[in-house]
């Protein structure tokens, strides 16, 4: 256990460097748009030279770039970043709503793709080359080759405008009359459409790996050797085929994981669902930088760790790999 | 490996050296002519290089043409009037001509794209894979944090931030290279490995043994065994490029006056309700595009991976 703690505090120094190289790149990137002053004042009338003086001593703008960089970090530390130039209050206090709204989206969407994928993949896998393996490896391949959004769109089109049965945006209603009766299930009703639209694209990509791997386990020695022992054909496919080629599609999972944190922008705005993709979206179009910094660090942060603790549960499923 | 050493068996010694490495692409290619997935995809691509040719000289209207506007013809639905096969836009632009001169620049943007990050991948990939210490420690740790962090997020910062605040007039161009500065580290990452384990590799050594210089090594064995993994992945990657030039153009952060099919998506999808047809078509076109280059992808992975081979 002692080398697990040695190999997590690495990992989480060698974050540090990554932070601060991301970090110093979105400043830059960010700061060639403008200054946040000049942005703000499209809202200000008339500027009195106090005020814009104060503006200019708020955001550093008069001292040079590496300054206003470690004023950015050293407040970053203490967890202030910054307020927003549109929304107006604080970013910290803005994003973490946002960070909830998507991953109740997300999970939901792992999840249900993990529980239908894996039977899929499996089934395909064991009925190589019929009809039905056709039928799902074509499928996916078609799902991975969709714009995620477009196919919410598809959906938003024929079940909200067309049949009507479901919102076409937003997380919940802002006020009666709510959905299907009360505020819950008027949440879940909003969660249906863009749920399904991720769920799809992921499990087009679950699949065809899972199989892929599932196919290449299911052809090896051991496998016929514990058909051969008596062993009943679903412990064979279930226990010892599937645990050893589901182990390499959890890296997978996790890299897939720590980029739909950034929360699917498309998707979001397609659904106009208030994610942190949406809301990035959003701050980018009308250049709130605050906001945009805010949100592209929280991000970086939360695809780190959940990389983590991916190769965490990687070691943790698979005894032959050792972390060093 | 064993397309260098299969075609030595029947070859007598005169005929070995240039029939050896022929013979690695001609297996390839007549491997990939049984298979139907990768022939599927060869047809759907060249459909499209043929769509984008005649969209380049023949497409009905021009690009971002308004005229509808003042012929009365804006919203018109599909298969209605014929002179407007896919119908019109709200602001009167011909969905049909529309496609077919985004296609062109879509292709612009995935192959552009493509080519940029395999070229930064190569040199990457190959020094982090012979380079020992600290700079391939270096190079791998930066390849490893490009393939961690949320990539489209920056991309979605650098495209809104360089073309419409910038460097507007670059256009196209600008996304490309940003899409391409953004795409490289799996084919560093894979160049890496595939030199690595090559290197390894007991012909590698043979050859040293024999005295070969390394130049021969690299360019004799290594560049043709890294190609065919490399040739796969671009493939797949100017599937991901197209797509996410989509996105891009879609999420309105792309170029407002070059034609591509993500900001046709973008003007459907502002009247979604209206006229729906603006959104269905492109979004048809670009499936089957972007399909096209995944099953052409999935065709040479079959074609070109030495452990498949009977």
């Amino acid at each position: 256990m002692g080398s697990l703690w040695v190999y997590v505090v690495r990992r989480l120094l060698f974050m540090i460097p990554v932070f601060l190289a991301v970090s110093i790149l979105t400043f830059i990137v960010t700061n060639a748009a403008g200054n946040p002053i000049s942005i703000i004042r499209f809202g200000i009338r008339n500027i009195t030279p106090s005020q814009l003086s104060f503006l200019e001593s708020y955001y550093h703008v008069n001292q040079p770039l590496y300054a206003q960089y470690f004023y950015w970090l050293s407040e970053f530390v203490q967890g202030n970043l910054g307020q927003s130039l549109v929304l107006g209050g604080p970013v910290s206090g803005l994003i973490g709503p946002w960070v909830l709204t998507t991953l109740e989206l997300q999970i939901t969407a792992l999840v249900l793709s993990l529980v239908i994928g894996i039977p899929i993949a499996v089934y395909a896998a064991k009925h190589r080359g019929t009809v039905g393996d056709v039928a799902v490896t074509g499928t996916a391949i078609f799902g991975f080759s969709m714009p995620v959004f477009w196919v919410g769109i598809m959906l938003i089109l024929v079940f909200s405008f067309y049949l009507g049965w479901l919102p076409p945006s937003g997380a919940v209603s802002a006020y009666p009359p709510y959905w299907w009766g009360n505020q819950y299930l008027d949440a879940i009703a909003h969660l249906i459409l863009p749920a399904a639209v991720l769920t799809f694209a992921s499990i087009a990509t679950f699949v065809r790996l899972i199989r892929a791997n599932m196919v290449e386990v299911l052809r090896q020695d051991y496998i016929l050797g514990a058909r051969a022992s008596g062993v009943p054909e679903r412990s064979v496919t279930y226990k010892h085929a599937l645990k050893n080629a589901i182990t390499p599609v959890v890296t997978v999972v996790g890299l897939t994981f720590g980029l739909a944190l950034a929360g699917a922008p498309a998707t979001e705005t397609t659904f106009s669902w208030p994610g942190l993709g949406y809301q990035f979206v959003r701050a980018a179009s009308v250049l709130d930088l605050p906001v945009i910094i805010g949100i592209t660090m929280i991000i970086t942060i939360m695809a780190l760790v959940a990389n983590l603790i991916t190769d965490l549960s990687y070691a943790l499923l698979d005894p032959r790999v050792r972390l060093e | 490996m064993s397309a260098t050493s299969s075609g030595g068996e029947k070859r007598p010694v005169a005929a070995k050296g240039r029939r050896r490495s022929a013979g690695q692409w001609a297996v390839a290619w007549r491997r990939f002519r049984k298979n139907k997935v990768g022939l599927a995809g060869l047809v759907l691509v060249g459909f499209f290089v043929l769509a984008a040719v005649y969209g380049l000289f023949w497409a009905p209207y021009p690009p971002r043409s308004f005229d509808c506007l003042y012929q009365g013809c804006t919203s018109l639905p599909p298969f209605v009037n014929w002179a407007h096969p896919f119908g019109t836009e709200r602001s009167g632009i011909d969905v049909y001509s529309e496609i077919l001169h985004s296609i062109p620049n879509d292709f612009y943007v995935g192959l552009g794209a493509t080519a940029i990050s395999v070229v930064i991948g190569l040199v990457i990939g190959a020094l982090a894979g012979y380079r020992r210490g600290f700079a391939a420690a270096l190079l791998l740790g930066l390849t490893q944090v490009f393939l961690v962090i949320p990539v489209l997020v920056f991309i979605l910062v650098f495209a809104r931030i360089f073309i419409l605040e910038v460097a507007e007039g670059f256009g196209l161009s600008l996304i490309t290279i940003i899409l391409g500065i953004f795409g490289w580290p799996t084919i560093a990452y894979i160049v890496r490995g595939e030199i690595l384990r090559i290197r390894e590799l007991e012909f590698i050594q043979a050859e040293k043994a024999i005295g070969a210089s390394s130049g021969r090594i690299v360019f004799r064995h290594i560049v043709p065994n890294v190609l065919s993994s490399i040739i796969v992945v671009a493939s797949l990657l100017i599937a991901g490029n197209i797509l996410t030039e989509v996105v891009i153009s879609f999420l309105g952060f792309g170029t407002p006056n070059v034609s591509t099919l993500g900001l046709l998506l973008n003007e459907g999808f502002s009247s979604i309700r209206a006229t729906w047809w603006v959104s269905l078509f492109p979004g048809l076109a670009v499936v089957m595009l972007v399909l096209g280059f995944n099953l052409l992808g999935d065709g040479l992975s079959d074609a070109l991976n030495p452990r498949l081979r009977e």
